[in-house]
């Protein structure tokens, strides 16, 4: 009866085809990676996306698995991106009850931040010499990273690059935020929400809601309407450039 | 919460369908945040549980990018060559968009109210 047992190694063939091992291995990842997040009392160096990337980067590597084979099972994780997109629509409209008045402000001050944001990563990238697909990336790196995927599939750029370059932008915004805003004396929290929205998208969210619930609040708002004005006119711009 | 994902799903549904047959320019999903955003204007309130789903979203939103951030691996060696002017320009960016962001809101804000 022995020779119907399998060996282990087939057991390991089926396992490592079946989309089920990507899920597992990005939730576990994940869900380990937060609980570490929230023991740090949610340091923003310490952030879950990064943590996970890392952990099913290096598991991956060592298993030999192809990223293609990942990415067919991780798919169903990847697909919700939209989705959470849409839901975005939540805390604008939320938002909106309390904006008499500073709309103009806002929307002033964060058409001017993106593109600030976008010339100066793209002028230093390309002055710096990084390769076509590098600079491409950088374009769409200040918006939420949904958005941004979408976006770079819009100007031809890599959809991934861009997420990556998105991810770390919010690392290094909620991370720097605090010393920035003091260094420039902004101290309403509905101005540093602001701020830190379009400067640090959705890990700026987190760490302004942590802070401050106003500031979080305004934060959710002006990352949304920074995505959906990046995600209107960035490709017509480019692709108008372009011809 | 089923209701509540029934009603992300058809908002973004109808974004990709505007978005693959009117607007190609614009992401699908953008497309459904809009639909969704004036839907709520006209309704004047957020019903239960499209909110259940869309705060667990918020919560979680970082979850939903790991797999295509796992891409990073095919841009390894990309990105060492790359390393020094990749970090520059995140950072110095990073820097400059909040700085200026929280300065324009500042300064208009002064120069619009006088009074405060």
């Amino acid at each position: 009866m022995t020779n119907d047992r399998l060996p282990i190694s087939e057991i390991w063939v089926y396992l490592s085809g079946n989309p089920l091992f990507a899920l597992v291995l990005t939730l576990a990842a994940y869900q380990f990676a937060f609980m570490l997040y929230v023991k740090s009392n949610r340091h923003p160096i310490v952030n879950p996306v990064g943590v996970t990337v890392l952990i099913v980067t290096v598991g991956i590597t060592l298993i030999d698995m192809p990223y293609k084979q990942y990415f067919e099972g991780a798919q169903f994780i990847h697909f919700l991106l939209g989705t959470a997109t849409v839901a975005l629509a939540v805390p604008i409209y939320r938002g909106c009850n309390d904006l008499k008045g500073k709309l103009l402000p806002i929307t002033l001050a964060l058409t001017i931040g993106s593109i600030v944001s976008v010339a100066s990563a793209v002028l230093i990238a390309t002055y710096m010499g990084a390769g076509d697909n590098i600079v491409g990336s950088m374009y769409a790196k200040s918006v939420t990273a949904p958005i941004a995927m979408g976006i770079a599939e819009r100007i031809h750029v890599s959809p991934t690059l861009t997420a990556v370059f998105a991810v770390a932008t919010g690392m290094i915004g909620s991370i720097l935020a605090p010393y920035i805003m003091n260094a420039i004396r902004l101290k309403p929290w509905w101005m540093r929400g602001t701020a830190i929205g379009v400067g640090a998208h959705g890990l700026g969210i987190t760490r302004a809601f942590s802070i401050n619930d106003e500031a979080g609040m305004y934060a959710s708002m002006a990352m949304g309407m920074n995505g959906v004005l990046s995600a209107v006119l960035l490709p017509t711009i480019l692709n108008f450039m372009r011809t | 919460m089923i209701d509540g994902l029934v009603q992300l799903f058809i908002w973004q549904g109808l974004g990709e369908l505007v978005s693959q047959f009117l607007l190609p320019n614009i992401p699908g999903p953008v497309l459904g945040l809009l639909f969704l955003f004036g839907y709520l204007h006209i309704k004047g309130h957020v019903n239960e549980p499209l909110a259940v789903v869309a705060d667990s979203f918020r919560q979680h939103l970082g979850l939903l990018f790991v797999p295509a951030s796992v891409g990073v691996v095919l841009f390894l060696p990309d990105l060492q060559t790359h390393a020094l002017a990749v970090a520059t320009a995140l950072v110095v960016s990073v820097v400059l968009t909040i700085a200026v962001t929280g300065l324009v809101l500042k300064i208009f804000w002064k120069a619009t109210h006088h009074d405060e």
